[in-house]
């Protein structure tokens, strides 16, 4: 029954993230045609672009990436709504738990049952990351189920290595926010601090490595798979063992605290 | 420990940052008992019910609980499966109802009674559908009680388990208590500051200063050892000491002297003939008594 009580406690922020990606995944189906009717007329307009420039490259590479409908998918629903909407569900899932419940009191509640530490922490993580799997898998499929409607085709497969890969990467953002959570009792502070981190890293990792596939941010939006069909193994193996020793590091902090 | 025990705490200390909460408490309650644990806000009472449910760490001391000891965090884990407890606050989760809790509360514990719960929600008037957060202060402590008496629980703890409740609400927490430890032979321990209540419904009691127990026994024990002795003296009271085994405390106002003592009434009143009071009284104490006496003790 900790599965059920932590559902209860993520139910909505789960639900209404599964609804906002639902509606982005339809709306970017949706506005192809328009692109698609669009991209020939900017051509012109791209001639006059600074490609030294950080903001120049950025243009470049979608106007190149946007110029295939897999393109499209990629750029406009992986890396950008899916990968960074995922990031903020995987913070918001991640905040909460028992140090916060300390000032409404009903940890109290929770500590008084025959359940460790431990077990409180793993389910809540368990429940949290398996939301975050619902929330990068779903979605994600309505592309290929979509894509007929509109006269184009997308792969399942890639969309289902696209959604691992942003699970994988999301994990990373609710593990931080998970640890952070256990370290302050409201559940502002975690959000904002945890925001600020995938921020920083959204922002400054493309730029340091350019997409490579051993970043976090490379391997959440799967690059290397797009261009070259190459899984960002080492990104995704990063991701993982960051994850994990996050987590870890969330189980110590909740055995030593003082309720 | 002994079997005989359900709580046993030795020199219990509990030290956060600068403060000690627990000053060396020394506990002993024994199986089947209604132990009433008093003391005044921040004596140390609820430090002392988290450790014994593990849910805190003494600093040095150990305290053992159904015969386990409850600083091993999988024993604390054992021992809470066979505790009902009751939080001071009664903060219970909000977000589900009634019967939701109840479900939740009740796959914890194999021994779970669910005839017993039909029975408490009737009793309570508590609603499955309602939500826990629409719940008044009262009705929300009565549904914290019936999670813990149906746990089957061979322990009630429950730390000031009629706070905030009107005096009918208490009276039938009261006799909910009395009533499920005389038909299951459960111990209870609860804590209070209420003396009254205590007075009510415990067979022993132990009241806590300041970290530590300043007096422990059987409720009828104290009653019948402790005596409050009046001395009044034709002219100021004298300041005296008494070597008789058993004064806890001496207080002087103006020709009046009062003597508290723990044991040997007698004693005191034959060593005070020989001051020249012109008149003796021996009088029985409370409970109230016994607490105020004992705590002042402590401060002076």
């Amino acid at each position: 029954m900790l599965w059920y009580k932590s559902w209860l406690e993520t139910r909505w922020r789960f639900l209404i993230g599964l609804a906002l990606l639902l509606m982005m995944a339809c709306s970017s189906v949706a506005s192809y045609p328009r692109v698609a009717q669009l991209l020939p007329d900017a051509a012109p307009l791209l001639r006059n672009i600074d490609a030294t420039s950080v903001v120049g490259r950025q243009i470049l590479r979608a106007v190149d990436a946007e110029s295939t409908y897999r393109g499209f998918v990629w750029w406009q629903w992986i890396q950008d709504n899916l990968s960074k909407t995922s990031t903020v569900l995987a913070i918001l899932l991640g905040t909460g738990g028992l140090l916060a419940q300390t000032r409404g009191g009903a940890a109290i509640f929770t500590l008084s049952l025959p359940v460790s530490r431990d077990a409180l922490l793993e389910t809540r993580a368990a429940t949290g990351l398996g939301e975050l799997l619902v929330l990068a898998v779903v979605p994600s499929l309505l592309p290929p189920l979509l894509s007929p409607l509109i006269g184009q085709y997308y792969s399942t497969i890639d969309a289902l290595v696209h959604a691992l890969c942003v699970f994988v990467g999301g994990a990373v953002f609710f593990s931080l926010a998970t640890l952070l959570s256990t370290v302050f009792s409201d559940v502002w502070r975690p959000a904002l601090l945890a925001c600020l981190v995938a921020g920083a890293l959204f922002i400054v990792e493309p730029v340091v490595l350019g997409g490579a596939p051993y970043g976090i941010v490379g391997a959440m939006t799967a690059e290397s798979y797009f261009r070259t069909g190459a899984v960002p193994w080492p990104g995704l193996f990063v991701s993982a063992a960051a994850s994990v020793a996050m987590l870890y590091a969330a189980v110590m902090n909740v055995n030593q605290l003082e309720v | 420990m002994s079997d005989a025990l359900t709580i046993e705490a030795v020199d219990l200390r509990k030290r956060y940052d600068a403060v000690d909460a627990l000053a060396g408490l020394d506990l002993q309650v024994p199986r089947g008992s209604i132990y009433g644990f008093l003391g005044r806000n921040g004596a140390g009472k609820t430090t002392t019910i988290k450790i014994l449910l593990g849910m805190a760490k003494p600093t040095s001391g150990t305290a053992r609980v159904l015969g386990a000891d409850v600083a091993a965090s999988a024993a604390a884990v054992d021992v809470r499966r066979r505790i009902g407890f009751v939080s001071e606050d009664k903060e219970l989760y909000d977000y589900m109802t009634v019967d939701e809790i109840v479900r939740f509360t009740a796959s914890f514990y194999p021994r779970w009674r669910p005839d017993l719960a039909d029975r408490y929600r009737q009793r309570f008037g508590l609603r499955p559908d309602a939500k826990v957060k629409t719940l008044s202060r009262g009705t929300r402590s009565q549904l914290a009680l019936l999670l813990a008496l149906c746990r089957g629980a061979e322990l009630l703890v429950l730390d000031e388990p009629t706070s905030g409740l009107d005096p009918a609400a208490t009276e039938e927490v009261l006799q909910a208590l009395v009533a499920h430890a005389a038909a299951d032979g459960a111990t209870v321990f609860f804590s209070s500051h209420q003396i009254a209540e205590v007075d009510q419904i415990a067979d022993r009691v132990a009241i806590v200063d300041r970290g530590r127990t300043v007096v422990a026994g059987a409720l009828d024990d104290l009653r019948a050892q402790y005596r409050r002795v009046q001395f009044v003296f034709d002219a100021a009271a004298p300041a005296a000491a008494f070597r008789a085994a058993g004064v806890a405390r001496i207080a002087r106002q103006g020709r009046v002297m009062t003597v508290l003592c723990t044991a040997g009434a007698e004693s005191v009143v034959a060593e005070a003939r020989a001051l020249g009071p012109v008149s003796v009284d021996v009088m029985p104490v409370t409970l109230k008594d016994i607490f105020l006496d004992t705590v002042n003790v402590e401060e002076a």
